[in-house]
């Protein structure tokens, strides 16, 4: 049987890095309000104001960057990043000197 | 964009927290979550699950298909969206309008395309196959010939090796339940994919009993039947005669909706073929078209 078409070169990730102001308390409520919008879109925290989503196809990760583009803030510094499956199990994560494991990516099929 | 499919076989505790569906495992503590929209069959299979009604009507409002277990873990029940489509109403106006005619010439399209695709499967295997290549291309408008037994009957006979001495029934034999489990994942996608596109999965072409409640879902996935029975065929190979379900049985089953086929020249996941063709089908019941869109095994790659 072929799973060619859920491979690690089709299968995106979405990053988005955002610096927003926090001076003031309106500053804060829009940092707060885009920050759960993006969850709501389904990324998760990587690190603090770098969000990461896994997306199972190129088209698919179109969309969410195109969600992401829609509800920028008016002020702020937002970088959003695509890359595929493959490149992002590259990456090497410490914690301390420590090599930990990357996150896991979400399966097609899952049994609980 | 193909759809996760999550299944519960053990105790777990589901709830709903920005837009995610958050699991708990009560037995080793863990937490995980999973972005509701991207989910496309969620199967319930144990007795300790509990579940919010926020996640129910969440999962309904991204036209998620829910899978209910009973106790011997075969599938009860199916809950889906009631407005699965925006033209919804149109649709099901064309639908119930349809004539005997469409009718009769969208299952005609239905059986050749699943003969056909028996077929191929037994020349996958290797067993002659001219006999059903034969029935597929006289099939008769409606079937009226009934060429869909007729293949059934030599399909059946040859596609399981011979000391299984496999008869086909419901209730049968093993392997009667792993092909039941399989089309049964495959009833529950055909079923969303046909609400999604805005159609009535109750409302059949051919099948009319009137104790069944997912006609048109029955109609539609006969051609993709075979794939199932590839994935239970793959499995005798490796198990032989010991055919009780077992949980890596279970996980090669519920991969069906990930299988890549090919449709209209295209290498596509299952589902999303699924949605093609219903998609397909929807124009039928419209009138822009006459042609419903089915996968095509392939005979060379076994």
């Amino acid at each position: 049987m072929d799973f060619e078409r859920l491979n690690a070169y089709r299968i995106m990730w979405v990053i988005v890095m955002f610096d927003l102001p926090t001076e003031t308390k309106a500053q804060r409520k829009i940092y707060a309000k885009f920050r759960k919008q993006i969850l709501d879109d389904g990324f998760s925290m990587f690190q603090f104001s770098l969000y990461i989503r896994h997306c199972s196809s190129r088209e698919n990760a179109e969309v969410h960057i195109q969600r992401v583009k829609k509800i920028l803030p008016a002020k702020g510094h937002i970088g959003i990043l695509n890359i595929t499956d493959k490149q992002f199990g590259m990456m090497e994560i410490f914690r301390g000197k420590e090599l930990i494991e990357a996150p896991l990516a979400p399966q097609q099929l899952e049994l609980f | 964009m193909i759809k996760r499919t999550l299944y519960f076989g053990n105790p777990a505790y589901l709830k709903t927290q920005n837009e995610q569906l958050v699991v708990e495992l009560p037995e080793t503590s863990e937490q995980r979550t999973a972005a509701i929209e991207d989910i496309g069959l969620v199967v319930l299979d144990h007795q300790q699950i509990t579940i919010t009604q926020s996640v129910l009507a969440k999962l309904l409002e991204n036209n998620t298909a829910v899978v209910t277990c009973n106790h011997t873990h075969h599938p009860t029940g199916l809950l889906l969206n009631l407005d699965g489509h925006t033209l919804q109403s149109q649709r099901f106006k064309y639908q119930v309008a349809a004539t005997v005619p469409l009718q009769k010439q969208l299952w005609q399209q239905t059986v050749m395309a699943k003969i056909t695709n028996q077929a191929h499967l037994l020349g996958q295997k290797q067993i002659a196959n001219k006999t059903l290549f034969n029935l597929a291309a006289k099939v008769k408008s409606g079937d009226s010939d009934n060429c869909e037994a007729q293949a059934a009957a030599y399909y059946w006979k040859n596609l399981f090796p011979e000391f299984l001495n496999f008869k086909r029934f419901r209730e049968g034999e093993p392997p009667n339940n792993l092909l039941n489990y399989g089309y049964a994942i495959l009833r529950a996608v055909m079923a969303r994919s046909l609400v999604g596109s805005g159609l009535l999965p109750t409302l059949g072409i051919f099948h009319r009993n009137q104790y069944n409640a997912y006609c048109l879902a029955d109609d539609i996935m006969e051609p993709y039947r075979p794939y199932v029975d590839k994935i239970v065929g793959d499995i005798v190979r490796m198990n032989g005669r010991f055919l009780e379900m077992t949980p890596s049985m279970k996980q090669q089953l519920l991969a069906i909706p990930a299988m890549d086929v090919m449709i209209n020249g295209e290498k596509s996941p299952l589902m999303n073929a699924i949605q093609r063709t219903t998609a397909s089908l929807a124009k039928c019941f419209e009138g822009s078209s006459r042609k419903l869109l089915y996968p095509v095994l392939p005979t060379d790659i076994a």
